[in-house]
């Protein structure tokens, strides 16, 4: 099942924790993004595969906007 | 001469009223997923409790000798019943007779619901499914005009406005609710939607023709919707979780406004004290943390889990509201989400404040408030929402506040809104990571100091000592000294320090009677 994983807040991409094609856990973070002065993860809903990422580092990032999308089990 | 036929014809009318819309229109609205009524009332009240008003109501026909030949039931289901107990009235929509739109039995026996409430005092509980009037009004025959309601009769959304300031009111969406259904729905202290439920003023159709958009009643109205627009409070994942949250929601309250809160024995020990408590705070403030963990570690723990119950989690998302009890005493819990905009007060966290701080008020809980506020949210999307006058009426609300508030400052306590998470008198419990002033010292250095950052040989560490300075004037150490809160604590002491306060909070406050909370004009 594919999952659409949006971001639900405003930020700017700080780091990738999960690049295309990583495996990940269930609340593991795909991206942290940096929102406040604050570091957010955003997480895994379910464990899965990361098939794609549609934010770079550094990009800024709107409410709601698709971030990655995760190949899940 | 024996009654025997006319009690028989009480029967009579009793069964054509349990038949609902008919036999297949019952199976069509099972195919969809969905209870009738009749099923959603027994799923919710304790066994054989309903005790129904209005069964005989409907809409007959009779033919020239005066019998009975045809009889459509009133489509609002409306009685007594027992929850847990307690007793509590009961309502909701037939959606097996007209799609719920009401018939003008169900009209009359819709409308008395808040009446009924209202004269007994006691919880109320509508479970909302249809449609609201329609053109043709609520007749059957088309040929004859409807007879209005005359000049001199109450408005029906007078005695709706009065139930929030008298008794609990929880309402469920469990299909499509639009027009006056809707707007009953959100007049509650509490409502909950199910996945396949939809809220609307207005359906596809009347949209499609007035505004253009192509629209389905779930991309318009669905879950995904009304819970970000703060419209409804919950989602449950079945009709069931629907009405067992709302059991669980008055299950923390009183029966109305002249009572306090019941009281429920618990085993959870008072002077739990969690280990976890003394690490979950990260040194390094760029680093968030889970508040919610910190709530569930302090309340009481249950059979089935934390005492902890949220509510509006979606909407406003930077703050936490919910009840829960502490030694079995029912209280109201905020506190601040640094996952969402480091828990900063948005526009809509604001409105979600001001409402339930209001609500708490009005049944009497006691507050505990959890505080991480780093400010008002800023930037041009906040100034737009308006976001300062709806943070000061928030403000407002807390400060008049009548019920006893505990603060527990775990973090962050900057700007004006901060004051938003102290009540007035408020019992002050600092953990030693809290930190407060002004503005947070990451931003208010770059601005207040900028010249003097500006003039140095190295300006990035001319600004980091600078920071270091004021983040140390920033600590509760200097706040506890000079008695600017009641005591700077160990966080793994919070659970008992807390349940101590409630006993000697609770027992002040009651030494007065219950009575209903007014409010004031706020800003």
């Amino acid at each position: 099942m594919r999952i659409k994983i949006n971001s639900e807040i405003a930020g700017q991409v700080w780091k990738i924790t999960a690049p295309q094609g990583t495996s990940i856990g269930a609340d593991e973070p795909i991206i942290i993004l940096e929102s406040m002065k604050m570091e957010i993860p955003i997480l895994a809903p379910k464990a899965g595969v990361v098939l794609e990422l549609h934010v770079g580092e550094e990009d800024m990032v709107a409410e709601g906007q698709w971030i990655a999308t995760l190949e899940s089990a | 001469m024996s009654w025997q036929d006319d009690i028989d014809e009480i029967k009579k009318r009793r069964d054509l009223a349990k038949q609902q819309g008919g036999q297949e229109a019952v199976a069509k609205h099972h195919e969809k997923g969905r209870l009738s009524i009749r099923e959603r009332i027994d799923g919710l009240l304790d066994a054989g409790s309903f005790d129904e008003i209005g069964q005989g109501a409907g809409v007959p026909e009779y033919d020239e000798a005066g019998q009975l030949t045809g009889f459509q039931p009133a489509n609002f289901i409306l009685g007594f019943g027992k929850l847990n107990a307690r007793k509590v009235i009961v309502g909701g929509e037939d959606f097996t007779v007209k799609g719920g739109s009401p018939n003008p039995a169900g009209l009359r026996k819709s409308v008395y619901t808040e009446e009924l409430a209202l004269k007994y005092k006691l919880p109320l509980i509508r479970l909302h499914e249809g449609g609201g009037g329609s053109v043709g009004g609520t007749g059957q025959d088309k040929n004859r005009r409807p007879l209005g309601d005359p000049v001199f009769s109450t408005s029906r959304f007078l005695p709706l406005a009065e139930t929030l300031g008298a008794v609990p009111v929880a309402a469920a969406a469990l299909g499509p609710v639009a027009g006056l259904p809707a707007a009953r729905l959100v007049a509650s202290h509490f409502s909950v939607m199910t996945q396949n439920a939809a809220v609307l003023i207005a359906g596809p159709q009347v949209v499609k023709r007035a505004l253009g958009h192509d629209l389905t009643k779930e991309q318009l109205g669905g879950p995904q919707v009304h819970l970000k627009s703060g419209a409804i409070d919950n989602l449950a994942e079945t009709e069931q979780d629907a009405l067992d949250q709302i059991a669980r929601f008055l299950s923390y309250l009183p029966d109305n406004v002249w009572t306090f809160p019941p009281h429920q024995p618990t085993q959870d020990k008072v002077d739990r004290c969690d280990e976890a408590l003394a690490t979950i705070v990260p040194r390094n403030r760029r680093q968030p943390f889970q508040m919610r963990k910190i709530i569930e570690s302090v309340v009481d723990r249950e059979k089935d889990g934390s005492s902890f119950f949220e509510m509006s989690r979606k909407f406003g998302p930077s703050l936490i509201t919910g009840l829960a009890r502490m030694d079995g005493h029912s209280v109201g819990v905020i506190g601040n989400d640094c996952m969402f905009y480091a828990g900063a007060m948005t526009a809509s966290a604001a409105q979600k404040m001001r409402r339930f701080v209001d609500f708490c008020n009005s049944f009497h809980l006691p507050i505990v408030s959890f505080v991480d506020e780093p400010g008002f949210m800023i930037g041009p999307d906040s100034e737009m929402a308006g976001t300062i006058r709806h943070g000061t009426s928030a403000i407002s609300a807390v400060l008049q506040s009548r019920v006893p508030w505990a603060c527990v400052q775990v973090l962050k306590a900057f700007g004006v809104a901060a004051q938003a998470h102290f009540g007035p008198d408020a019992y002050v419990l600092s953990w030693p990571s809290a930190a407060s002033g002004a503005l947070p010292v990451e931003g208010g250095v770059a601005v207040a100091f900028a010249r003097e950052i500006a003039a140095a040989p190295d300006p990035a560490r001319r600004q980091k000592e600078l920071e270091d300075m004021l983040a140390s004037s920033q600590s509760p150490f200097p706040r506890a000294e000079g008695l600017s809160v009641h005591e700077i604590i160990d966080p793994r002491e919070t659970r008992p320090k807390l349940i101590a306060w409630l006993d000697s909070a609770q027992a002040a406050y009651r030494t007065q009677a219950a009575q209903p909370y007014l409010t004031t004009m706020r800003p």
